[in-house]
């Protein structure tokens, strides 16, 4: 008896620990925990892709900026947020809510102490740390391959999931891929380029509508192209657009509007033998995207 | 979108500008926000929609004794701030009030 009380007691100290210990306390652990550098030997071409892709930078903004920034502002400062706390070690994961989208794996495998070591660091400006912190191929490929977890269940420790089943994958972590149900339906980008307003948060927020454009005037008008299709033609992993390539970007824009322009010149009669030389110019602007431009 | 219209000199002789993007407020002012941390909900939506195109009119008056014009229409991006822009499409014509 006594020493099934011993065990009990050990089982009971030990399980939390257990618990913790597979989550990450810094930054460096979280990056290593969804490092997806072993990807690069046998997927040279998408693993080039998607480092050049806005989910390889996914808190670094636009041309180098750092866009969770005013989270980790001192409350009350000029820029702050309802995020910001008063200093940088009361940050915790909940603090950033856009982890929900843009670092999902923090939500399931970070302390609070990521959130600190993050708020630091973005108050420091170290874009290299921050930028450890990436959207990795674990992330798309296993975190967020599953909207179905009552019929499904958790995405599996050691499974990939694609839009092909693969039984033997030559990785020593990740030993087979599964086909996902949703990988090449617009749901599965719609997880996070989004329906409007996060009314799930204590604090709600909006970020990307995109899904939402997509949902209620692209499939409405009858749409019926997913974001795979168009975004990921030949399976390509950038998923463009970059906003850091200006030309790329201005040609995928070019691609999707069109800008027709008629003129008329002419000697306007509002009075009797009063004439007012007018021009008018007539625009017409059409899209072939499949949601609202701009967005995210 | 910017339509500008110059004279054959250069001069400009009229401006009109076109927006077109999602406006939030946090619901609690009137102000419009940028940044998602600040966003709540949109409350106009002037963006280029699917299936929808975007028309527009403008009229400019020439000046006296200006009976032509060079006539610019931009359409480019703006990411973040107005001083990052993507071209997207440049249109050029000369309109003349003569025959």
């Amino acid at each position: 008896m006594k020493f099934f009380k011993v065990v009990l007691v050990v089982l009971f100290l030990a399980v939390p620990l257990l618990a913790s210990a597979e989550k990450a306390k810094t930054i460096d652990e979280l990056a290593k925990m969804y490092d997806s550098s072993s990807c690069k030997a046998c997927h040279a071409e998408i693993y080039a892709q998607w480092e050049q892709s806005h989910h390889a930078r996914p808190l670094m903004g636009v041309k180098g900026g750092l866009m969770l920034t005013p989270l980790a502002l001192k409350k009350g400062e000029p820029g702050s947020t309802a995020f910001s706390e008063d200093s940088p070690e009361k940050m915790k994961i909940s603090n950033f809510p856009c982890f929900k989208c843009h670092l999902p794996q923090a939500i399931i495998s970070a302390e609070d102490s990521v959130a600190v070591e993050l708020a630091k660091a973005l108050q420091a400006k170290d874009s290299a740390k921050v930028a450890k912190l990436q959207i990795t191929c674990i992330v798309c490929h296993n975190t967020k391959a599953i909207i179905h977890k009552r019929e499904l269940g958790e995405p599996e420790k050691g499974v990939l999931y694609s839009t092909k089943e693969v039984k033997e994958h030559g990785d020593s972590t990740f030993k087979t891929v599964k086909k996902s149900a949703i990988m090449n339906n617009s749901v599965y980008c719609g997880q996070c380029h989004g329906l409007g307003p996060n009314l799930e948060f204590d604090q709600a927020f909006q970020c990307a509508n995109l899904y939402g454009s997509y949902l209620h005037n692209y499939v409405s008008g009858g749409g019926t192209q997913s974001c795979q299709d168009c975004h990921m033609k030949k399976g390509d992993h950038l998923i463009p657009p970059n906003f850091n390539d200006d030309k790329q970007t201005s040609e995928l824009l070019a691609s999707a509007l069109s800008l027709d322009v008629e003129t008329l010149g002419y000697d306007w009669l509002r009075k009797a033998a009063t004439y007012t030389p007018k021009i008018v110019v007539m625009t017409k602007i059409t899209s072939k995207a499949g949601h609202r431009i701009p967005d995210g | 979108m910017v339509v500008t219209a110059k004279t054959a000199d250069g001069k400009e002789i009229g401006k009109e500008e076109r927006h077109y993007h999602p406006q939030a407020t946090n619901c609690r002012d009137k102000k419009e926000k940028y940044g998602a941390q600040w966003k709540v909900a949109n409350i106009r939506d002037t963006s280029i929609q699917p299936f929808q195109a975007k028309k527009e009119t403008i009229e400019f008056h020439l000046p006296e004794g200006v009976r032509s014009a060079e006539i610019t229409v931009d359409l480019f991006y703006e990411d973040v701030n107005p001083d990052n822009k993507y071209p997207i499409h440049t249109i050029k014509k000369t309109v003349s009030l003569d025959m």
